[in-house]
């Protein structure tokens, strides 16, 4: 078996294009350690203060609304010691990068979210946002923004420093947490729009599976744009057409997939999957009513990202998962991991192969379980996930997100050094949707059922 | 008649219907069921006083100026009377002509939003609305378009069953099998949704439903004129979202009908909502006022304020 030190080293070389050549203290702090997710706990902290303080004062001096926002709360780098002062470093809600204005101010509001100066960029008048992002990816930033079918989507501006960044963390997440599975002489499947095709974050990150692997094939060729989301949302005849060939594209991508299965099963290749689970789920479901199973065992792996409801009305566990593939595919579970993180982060928490926990990147990446009041909730309690992001150095990664986690100190499984989120992540939504009618049935049904909640 | 109807889009869209007979099956499935239970709720007094208007109604006086179109989005539709005196009146009271478009949209917005007191009521047209002071996300949503329409704004709803938005449901129903059948069938007839203004060339959400009292009490941000309600879109699903220019017909006999399944629990309902409107209040208060509210939300959630740059951008 190969050292893990030999193992992350020649991971290292094939990411070598998205090494900074002066380092920042973050990225030291994901470039150095052999595991990531094992550093001792002293040197884990060390390098984290280093990493988290160092952007702190960054941002405070380079971004101007976040220095306003620092001033507002009394709070300077001269304020941060130790980790403890951590939590004085103030929060951005994740909401603030979505309020963007429309027209033109789009690009003037992206600009000055942006830390630093900017080279110059030329706006026409008819520049919409597709428009306004490809003027910045010209003058060599990455502007990405979350999938999703809200109607606003989150967009962050993205120096190609922080960038690589992103992408160095994430292929060195995963393949840390498959050790020692992984290897160049692979082919793998990317169940995401293509990265080079697309704005969307969690697709673009993925460019580096070409780097790490001789041969990928893109699930979709072309790119869902919000608009056709938006429009297929619609009840009206256009949204019926958007959703059927959907459909019907769908069901080529499944068969397509299928026969790469065969392929790959019957030539005895190592293979790997990458993306959002619904697809491969889809896969899963044909092949289980075709009677049709495999069994590539150490053979292949699977890392997937976020997007774990598969129907409208039916979402299921990364855990019904992980066991449907190791019955559909013969896949084992160790080595069917989740990965979570979000737009507006470069640090990714992943699944260790014990026990399925999400471990966090701990020497750049500082998490806080916080409630309503912004204060830290205990280990195992509920509370809304937010981060300090020691990796973000072209936007203030401060951020509250909406999601809805737990924390605990250590894995309950494993013997990684890193604090965990319990597996399932759930999208925090407040009681907004407790709307007039929501009330109403909720009443409703608790004096039917008698109970009391 | 019926093209007419159709057009203006009084029939209801076909997933409506679709979710309506759903639900009247799952309903009655249920009813018949739980059927002694019913009974007992049924004959449960709860005492319900109505809460009191908020605001005065201004005088109607003639030559007052409205804008009468038979355009889409202007025009009367079901429920939905922007010619009605009381209409016009409080239209040209709010600045109606006056004010840009934007401004008097979003104080039509927040005069709904603030001073109609959110109360389970079967729908009936915005004059009653108006003069009663209480109605529910619905009558409210009436009344901002009715308001909207009158200053020639166009104006529509945008509705969605509930059914398609929960997911925390897990958590507080799941639990029992007989709570959870009851609440099944209920959300299928129960619409929630916002307003939607067309202004300077897009629409804009108006999420008139919930007072600021309310949301303060349930610990949510208050919305402004343009915010989404969060969380709700993203469990639509494809096909979930009704926009249409008209409430559908049928809709007030429905609504009529789901109130008489257990008058006691929808008084209980609105009193409930008459509480956490009087905490609200009373949390405001004490904490200095909205502002401060949204300051204090969520603690780390805040919203920096932006100074918005041009850096090296340069505009052609
Ligand atoms: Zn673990």
């Amino acid at each position: 078996m190969i050292e893990k030190e030999e193992y992350i080293k020649k991971l290292h070389s094939y990411l070598k294009k998205y090494v900074a050549s002066d380092p920042t203290p973050g990225e030291e702090a994901l470039y150095k350690p052999v595991d990531i997710y094992n550093v001792p706990k002293k040197e884990a902290e060390e390098y984290k203060y280093k990493s988290i303080k160092y952007i702190f004062k960054h941002h405070y001096e380079n971004n101007s609304f976040y220095h306003d926002y620092c001033k507002e709360n009394n709070v300077s780098p001269d304020d941060i010691k130790s980790i403890e002062d951590f939590n004085k470093i103030p929060l951005i809600a994740d909401k603030f990068f979505k309020s963007y204005p429309e027209g033109r101010e789009f690009a003037m509001w992206l600009a000055t979210l942006y830390t630093g100066e900017l080279p110059s960029i030329v706006i026409k008048k008819k520049d919409d946002h597709d428009g306004i992002i490809n003027k910045f990816r010209e003058a060599g930033l990455v502007v990405t923004y979350s999938s999703g079918t809200s109607g606003k989507h989150t967009f962050i501006p993205r120096s190609q420093r922080t960038f690589n960044a992103a992408e160095y963390a994430i292929a060195k997440s995963a393949i840390t947490m498959l050790y020692p599975e992984w290897e160049y002489d692979i082919n793998g499947y990317l169940l995401m729009p293509h990265p080079f095709k697309t704005n969307v974050f969690a697709g673009k990150v993925c460019g580096m599976y070409f780097d790490v692997i001789k041969d990928v094939r893109v699930a979709l060729e072309r790119e869902l744009s919000a608009d056709l989301i938006q429009q297929a949302m619609q009840t009206n005849l256009k949204g019926r057409v958007i959703r059927y060939a959907m459909q019907r594209e769908t069901n080529k991508i499944i068969d397509r997939i299928i026969n790469w299965l065969r392929k790959n099963d019957k030539e005895g290749n190592k293979i790997s999957f990458i993306g959002a689970p619904f697809l491969l789920y889809f896969v899963m479901e044909k092949l289980e009513k075709d009677g049709e199973y495999f069994n590539f065992g150490r053979k292949g792996s699977i890392v997937t990202g976020g997007g774990w409801k598969i129907y409208e009305d039916k979402r299921i566990s990364t855990e019904d998962f992980r066991k449907k593939v190791e019955e559909i595919l013969g896949i084992p579970q160790e080595l069917c991991l989740d990965l979570y993180g979000m737009v507006e982060g470069n640090g990714w928490m992943t699944q260790c192969p014990e026990g399925h926990y999400l471990h966090v990147p701990n020497t750049y990446y500082h998490v806080r379980v916080i409630d309503e009041n912004g204060e830290d909730v205990a280990y195992g309690e509920k509370g809304r996930f937010a981060f300090l992001d020691g990796l973000a150095h072209s936007y203030p990664g401060f951020i509250v997100s909406g999601d809805e986690v737990r924390m605990y100190e250590e894995c309950p499984v494993c013997h990684r050094s890193t604090p965990v989120l319990a597996p399932e992540v759930k999208r925090a939504r407040g009681s907004e949707m407790r709307g007039c009618a929501e009330e109403m049935r909720r009443v409703l049904s608790m004096d039917m059922g008698g109970a009391d909640a | 008649m019926l093209r007419e109807w159709k057009e203006r889009e009084y029939i209801p869209p076909k997933n409506m219907v679709k979710l309506f007979v759903k639900g009247s099956f799952e309903l009655s499935k249920v009813m018949l069921k739980n059927f002694t239970k019913l009974k007992k709720v049924r004959q449960e007094k709860v005492i319900y006083r109505p809460p009191k208007r908020m605001y005065e109604i201004p005088e109607y006086k003639p030559g007052m100026k409205v804008v009468r179109s038979d355009e889409k989005y202007l025009r009367p539709t079901l429920f939905c009377n922007p010619y009605a005196k009381e209409i016009i009146a409080l239209a040209n009271h709010l600045g109606a002509f006056e004010k840009e478009p934007y401004e008097y949209a979003n104080d039509v917005f927040e005069f709904v939003k603030r001073n109609v007191i959110l109360q389970i009521v079967p729908i009936d047209g915005v004059v009653a609305t108006l003069k009663r002071g209480y109605g529910s996300c619905i009558h409210k949503i009436s009344l901002f378009i009715a308001l909207c329409r009158a200053a020639g704004i166009k104006a529509r709803y945008k509705l969605y069953a509930l059914t398609v938005i929960d997911q925390w449901y897990d958590t507080f129903i799941n639990v029992d099998p007989i709570m959870r059948e009851w609440y099944d069938a209920m959300g299928y007839f129960m619409l929630h949704g916002e307003g939607e203004a067309y202004v300077d060339g897009k629409w804009v959400v108006a999420d008139v439903g919930p007072t600021p009292e309310r949301q303060v009490a349930s610990g949510i941000p208050i919305t402004k004129f343009g915010d989404d309600s969060i969380g709700i879109w993203a469990d639509a699903i494809p096909g979930g979202i009704m926009r249409t220019e008209s409430l559908p017909l049928g809709m007030g006999f429905l609504s009529k009908l789901m109130m008489n399944i257990s008058p006691g629990s929808i008084a209980r309902m609105n009193n409930n909502v008459i509480n956490m409107y009087e905490k609200g209040k009373k949390m405001l208060e004490e904490m200095g006022g909205e502002e401060e509210y949204m300051k204090k939300m969520g603690g780390g959630m805040k919203m920096p304020t932006m100074k918005l740059e041009k850096k090296g951008i340069i505009f052609e």
